[in-house]
């Protein structure tokens, strides 16, 4: 097998054709990494600047009441990491800043505006474009006829006489072409290392090698599926047509077919009515019980009853800060409630989405791409519900000075000062480790081992009955 | 030796042997000649391996040992030689004999080239560059370094000029002498009466003739040939 895998190699390194297109890739994917990894550490640093800036603010606060600066609010950056780079997956559709303030849960907003002129002109060229789509076209053309071209020659029958099964003969070629892969991933893997050697930390190894197997998985799929329909077709036009109209299947047809599907099997409510429900559910209790005046009664008679006196002016604290914590924690009810539902079901499409990888191996890829460069929707759900925690620390907190921070019921022109202001933790997002979300793509990795095993079955069984003559 | 008794072999509709029994002996150089059709390529294809035939009897055995002779311990000439183009002479003789096990150093390979007729500048040189008899000469030299016990050719000589047609004939003499048993179809009267030692004239699937050369002059066997397939 050795033999065959290096004489293709020797092949290949003596074809003009081959040494350009590898050429012009590798410089490809040397410029679109190098300035992807520019891009994203530029993105990273203006991230922190933001965030330094708003912080800032924050700290450099003169005294104010709480709750003023409960509606002055803070941001939470959903921080880039090193590997965005690879895969820039939903980011660019979802934003990557959520504004975080009382009474109000907001959407992420705000995607990066340095970006934009690029992206609306040119869309953005990432390293995952060229492994998902170029590629694989790349390997199409080599591997359609690593079969046929025997055949076609009668040299076939010399190599099997030569002591070489069908299935070994082919089986060295797809390792050759697979090897190719193998390399354009690692250069690529190689650079990423390079220039962000100082910052990798063992989640993001485990996260580069996600990326990197999942694509030579991929990759060997889409060789071995090459090679079985030139087994069966033994004929390079007819191989090579119906290998081309699958990739469009899975990689154009498919995707948006299936999208469709997930959106319609799991439907969502438009934001128009998602908000209206959740004003509604607020301010008249969720589901029509216990509206806002009911609780605001039965609130002030357990705060009077708890202080022992008879009227919010007899108590020692301010009301307006226990009742706004309490509305804000019915608000968060109301919010679990809703966003619950809405993560439920953008969860339930993604995992309808991730199915799909059955009869398309590309969705599976993608899934896996986006979520070892950080991406995709599981970490965007991740970063929102890390945000939101941290909105009702940070609400909580001013709510509860202004409470009990010295002030009573009625003082609206009470101050908190710069100290406590300053002690209010910072938002300081940590992406979710690999390893801790990794059950959430075992379908997509399945659906990938599926789709190898298989082709490797096919490929067993066919070249034992295949007829040479 | 090779041995088929009773072939029968059919595609589709049409019978391509018919109760085939034939005998190559061990040391000898067996002509299979016959029209277009006549079932020399499938004759071949299962003495090779890669037909089966639908009843009958095949065997080649080493007469040495009494061991059985597969696909990967036979020699095998195609009609047209079609090498790596990007190889040369010499490497794909190197790779060729790779793929069956057998390593040679360059002395060996250019001298398994020159025995088979290659002219000594076109060894390094590109295969691309080369005629098809010169390619067919690199595929008598793949097939001649494999030291077989059994030869399977077909149409060998096709592409090569008379002089290296000749060299290919004492080659294959000089092999048969070494113990090699030789089977070789082809449509060239004179070629194979200058060659092998028994001819067989196959028609329509089955074997209707077959003599000694020594017993009969190349323009007595073409009249023979030719009146069988008028007939």
């Amino acid at each position: 097998m050795i033999n065959i895998f290096y004489n293709e190699w020797r092949g290949f390194l003596r074809n003009k054709l081959f040494i350009f297109f590898i050429t012009f890739f590798i410089i490809s994917l040397a410029v679109v990494t190098f300035f992807g990894i520019i891009q994203n550490n530029k993105q990273i640093q203006s991230q922190k600047d933001a965030h330094s800036h708003i912080r800032a603010q924050w700290d450099e606060m003169e005294d104010s009441n709480p709750h003023s600066a409960a509606h002055f609010g803070t941001y939470a950056f959903k921080a880039n990491t090193i590997l965005n780079s690879l895969d820039d997956g939903i980011n660019s559709v979802t934003g990557v800043v959520l504004r975080l303030e009382g009474h109000t849960q907001n959407d992420v907003a705000f995607s990066e505006a340095s970006q934009s002129l690029i992206i609306s002109k040119f869309g953005k060229f990432k390293v995952s474009l060229l492994f998902q789509f170029i590629i694989p076209l790349f390997l199409i053309f080599l591997s359609f006829n690593i079969y046929t071209s025997e055949v076609a020659s009668k040299r076939i029958k010399l190599l099997i006489i030569q002591g070489n099964s069908l299935k070994k003969i082919v089986f060295a070629k797809t390792f050759t072409l697979l090897s190719l892969g193998f390399i354009l991933l690692l250069f690529t893997i190689l650079i990423q290392l390079f220039f962000n050697f100082s910052e990798i930390e063992l989640d993001q190894i485990v996260r580069l090698n996600v990326f990197f197997f999942s694509y030579l998985i991929y990759y060997f799929i889409i060789i071995l599926f090459t090679v079985f329909l030139s087994l069966i077709f033994k004929n390079s036009t007819s191989a090579l047509s119906l290998t081309i109209i699958t990739w469009f299947l899975w990689t154009i047809f498919l995707p948006k077919t299936i999208g469709n599907l997930t959106e319609n099997i799991s439907p969502l409510s438009t934001r128009f009515e998602l908000q209206e429900k959740m004003k509604k559910d607020r301010s008249e209790g969720i589901d029509g019980h216990n509206p806002f005046d009911e609780r605001r009664v039965k609130l002030e008679e357990e705060v009077l009853a708890k202080y022992k006196v008879d009227s919010l002016s007899q108590l020692p604290i301010n009301f307006s800060g226990i009742l706004m914590q309490a509305d804000e924690e019915y608000g968060n009810q109301v919010w679990d409630k809703h966003y619950g539902d809405l993560y439920e079901k953008l969860e339930a499409q993604k995992k309808n989405y991730q199915l799909s990888g059955f009869i398309n191996p590309f969705a599976s890829l993608q899934s896996l791409s986006m979520a070892s460069a950080g991406t995709d929707l599981i970490h965007h759900l991740y970063f929102l519900n890390e945000a939101e925690k941290y909105r009702r620390y940070f609400i909580k907190t001013l709510n509860d000075e202004y409470a009990f921070g010295g002030s009573k019921t009625g003082e609206r022109g009470w101050k908190a000062s710069n100290d406590f202001f300053r002690s209010i933790k910072d938002f300081t997002y940590k992406e979710a480790t690999f390893s801790s979300i990794s059950h959430k793509y075992f379908i997509d990795i399945f659906c990938l081992l599926f789709w190898l095993f298989s082709l490797i079955g096919l490929i067993i069984f066919t070249s034992k009955r295949v007829l040479i003559e | 030796m090779i041995e088929l008794k009773n072939i029968y072999k059919k595609f589709k509709d049409k019978v391509a042997l018919d109760n085939l029994s034939l005998e190559v002996k061990s040391g000898e150089i067996y002509g299979l000649l016959g029209a277009n059709g006549a079932g020399k390529s499938t004759t071949l294809n299962l003495l090779l391996g890669f037909l089966k035939p639908d009843s009958g009897f095949i065997s080649m055995v080493d007469i040495k040992d009494g061991s059985v002779i597969k696909q990967d311990r036979l020699g095998y000439i195609p009609e047209n030689v079609n090498l790596y183009p990007y190889l040369s002479g010499v490497e794909n003789l190197d790779y060729f004999s790779k793929l069956a096990g057998l390593k040679f150093d360059s002395e060996q390979l250019n001298q398994f080239l020159l025995e088979c007729g290659l002219e000594e500048e076109a060894f390094y040189k590109s295969v691309s560059e080369y005629s098809k008899g010169m390619r067919q000469k690199v595929g008598i030299a793949i097939a001649y370094a494999k030291n077989a016990r059994v030869y399977l050719l077909d149409e060998p000589a096709s592409g090569l000029d008379p002089l290296s047609s000749n060299e290919l004939s004492s080659l294959l003499k000089r092999m048969s002498e070494k113990g090699a048993t030789i089977l070789m179809a082809s449509h060239d009267i004179f070629r194979v009466r200058e060659t092998c030692d028994k001819i067989g004239i196959l028609k329509n699937g089955s074997l209707i003739k077959e003599m000694f050369s020594k017993d009969v002059s190349s323009t007595e066997l073409e009249s023979v040939y030719l009146d069988f397939m008028k007939n």
